[in-house]
């Protein structure tokens, strides 16, 4: 095709692309030819750049922002590590530290059991087993704020289905939002329906990778269908099971939208979360300074977590 | 081995296997019932008349049919407004996100050059720093750049995805090479290979991202709260999370704007199931 090859106007460097003895040697050893490397960069050029301003630069930014005191509308002043240390006596802030963890940690249990109880029953060869995958899936797809308005009404404490069920069964009917013991039930509950389909599907994809041959191997030995489950299912899934918890973790220590339509009342909310409180002090009060700090060192906790995770699953996640 | 399994499956079909199987049914059924109750309520709670949301022992049907609330949520809101701008950012996102990633993945999977790796990596890096990190900044740079309140504002931003990059890199990588080099030996240079071969080829695994873009950008809300404040730019989970104040104290209003949020996605979905489920399993586990 000359034609082409003219209008980029790169005839000498593309017959060293066509005939692959000709490449030229690098001093390290690998082939490169000079055009497929510049087709290379520019064909990464876009995703480059932008992620050169919207993700390093503004990384760096939001660094040394966190640094400064800065209130909008006026100019950024540099403060040093005032904004960490007041980050330590913020007791608002370890409020809403407190309520994510309290979210967090019940959520990702609950998560975790649940779905896989689901996907071994949907992992046999049992009919209609597509229909019931949707039916699980549905929520992951619904638009957080949606599903908190959708909640919200059922948790509503004089007119909500809910509490017309308890109230039928003789229970107490709680004000569910507005405390927040019961609040964070009540979020648990709408993050765990909303969530728990997407583990259900890694988990699925998972457990049809564990060879068919373990299991006879074991119903040879006499295992019984508990017994498999505990010997061959569970640690062939370990990889599966790990995988959900570090981004289930990641991603519950960052609920902002559910929150943001569920338990704000008027205007406060009833359980700020990490995010919640971030995104409150820059951009409802503005502090810009003061609010990247806080999302720095929700960073770091995110980090740690995810550390210690990667440091335990020595003892427990069994890679093939 | 086949036999083994036949003849054990021929055994368990007893009484006990046929009474395990209902259980199991009875047990999903019921789950199911309830995952998909808030829905089934959401729905029918929109089509109540007003006197109806204050029944101290609500019935899940309406006690007659309105479709007003629907009607009211187009005229007491900008809603028709908020769903033109959802459609525009959502479908701006989409096609950003997919062409430069794709473009980027064949690179990425495909050509060699020189920091190639590194450059990956550290692209994937940066999947780890949640936005809430970035949002200060890039609402600083959108005033700098006058987008602030714009359809710019609201897309540009998002369009790069390395997630994206990554997840089409897989199913590049996952293509014969034998392709590629038949073509480069009739002399078509790395983009047309691109644009020729193996975009055409990997359209199973752009139609699944391209659903997960969708997805995720219909659905976003942080950014779309941060950088726009007037009525005419807001996107839907936006607007529906401030649809509050005089005209929507009553629920079945705010029900019916959150099915009308909620409902065309969930029907797509249906029909494009197997894709979008192939492209989370490829996304979350490679």
């Amino acid at each position: 095709m000359p034609a082409a090859l003219s209008i980029h106007g790169l005839e000498a460097e593309m017959t060293t692309v066509t005939i692959p003895t000709d490449r030229t040697r690098s001093r390290r050893g690998r082939s490169y030819t000079a055009t497929t490397a510049r087709w290379g960069y520019l064909m990464i050029a876009p995703l480059v750049i932008g992620f050169a301003i919207f993700f390093l630069i503004a990384l760096g930014w939001s660094f040394v922002l966190s640094f400064t005191e800065w209130t909008l509308p006026k100019s950024p002043e540099w403060i040093g590590i005032q904004n960490y240390r007041d980050i330590l006596h913020d007791g608002a802030f370890r409020t809403a530290l407190r309520n994510t963890f309290a979210i967090a940690v019940p959520l990702i249990i609950l998560r975790l059991v649940l779905a896989l109880l689901l996907a071994v029953a949907l992992n046999s060869k049992i009919r209609f087993r597509n229909f019931y995958r949707l039916v699980f899936f549905l929520p992951v797809l619904t638009m957080p704020v949606a599903t908190g308005r959708i909640w919200k009404w059922l948790f509503d404490p004089g007119f909500g289905p809910i509490n017309a069920f308890l109230r039928q069964l003789g229970l107490p009917q709680p004000d569910w939002l507005l405390y927040p013991g019961t609040a964070t039930i009540a979020v648990i509950i709408v993050l765990l329906w909303s969530s728990v389909g997407y583990d259900l599907i890694i988990y699925l994809s998972g457990l049809q990778a564990i060879p068919r041959d373990y299991y006879d191997a074991a119903a040879v030995d006499g295992a019984s269908g508990w017994q498999s489950f505990r010997d061959v299912t569970i640690p062939l899934l370990t990889p599966t099971i790990f995988f959900l918890s570090v981004i289930g973790i990641i991603g519950s220590l960052q609920v902002f939208d559910l929150v943001y339509v569920m338990t704000r009342v008027d205007t406060t909310n009833r359980l700020p979360t990490a995010v919640y409180y971030i995104y409150d002090k820059g951009f409802a009060d503005r502090q810009m300074g003061y609010a990247t700090a806080l999302a720095w060192v929700l960073l770091v906790i995110i980090l740690i977590f995810t550390l210690i995770q990667f440091i335990l699953q020595r003892r427990w996640v069994h890679y093939a | 081995m086949m036999n083994t399994s036949y003849g054990r499956g021929q055994n368990r079909k007893t009484l006990g296997w046929y009474a395990g199987r209902i259980a199991l049914h009875g047990a999903l059924i019921s789950l199911g019932i309830i995952f998909m109750l808030p829905f089934a309520w959401s729905i029918s709670t929109s089509l109540k008349p007003f006197g109806d949301l204050f029944s101290p022992n609500p019935k899940f049907l309406p006690s007659h049919i309105v479709w007003d609330n629907y009607r009211t949520v187009f005229e007491k809101s900008n809603f028709e407004r908020f769903y033109l701008n959802s459609i525009i950012v959502s479908v701006g996102r989409t096609v950003g996100q997919v062409a430069i990633a794709s473009v980027a993945a064949f690179a990425f999977s495909n050509l060699r050059f020189r920091g190639r790796d590194v450059i990956f990596f550290i692209l994937l890096a940066g999947l780890m720093v949640p936005d809430q990190v970035l949002i200060v900044p890039r609402f600083i740079i959108m005033r700098e750049f006058g987008w602030f309140d714009t359809y710019q504002g609201l897309i540009v931003p998002l369009i790069f995805s390395s997630f994206g990059a990554f997840m089409l890199r897989q199913y590049f990588l996952g293509i014969p090479k034998d392709f590629q080099e038949a073509a480069t030996i009739e002399g078509a240079n790395p983009f047309q290979v691109f644009w020729q071969i193996y975009l055409p080829l990997a359209r199973p695994a752009l139609a699944a991202f391209g659903f997960l873009a969708f997805l995720s950008s219909w659905n976003e809300f942080l950014w779309g709260l941060t950088v726009t404040n007037s009525s005419d730019m807001r996107v839907i989970p936006v607007g529906l999370a401030l649809l509050q104040g005089q005209y929507f104290t009553n629920n079945a209003v705010l029900l019916a704007a959150a099915n009308l949020a909620t409902i065309p996605l969930l029907i797509a979905f249906v029909f494009f199931q197997k894709h979008l489920v192939e492209g989370i399993t490829l996304g979350g586990l490679k």
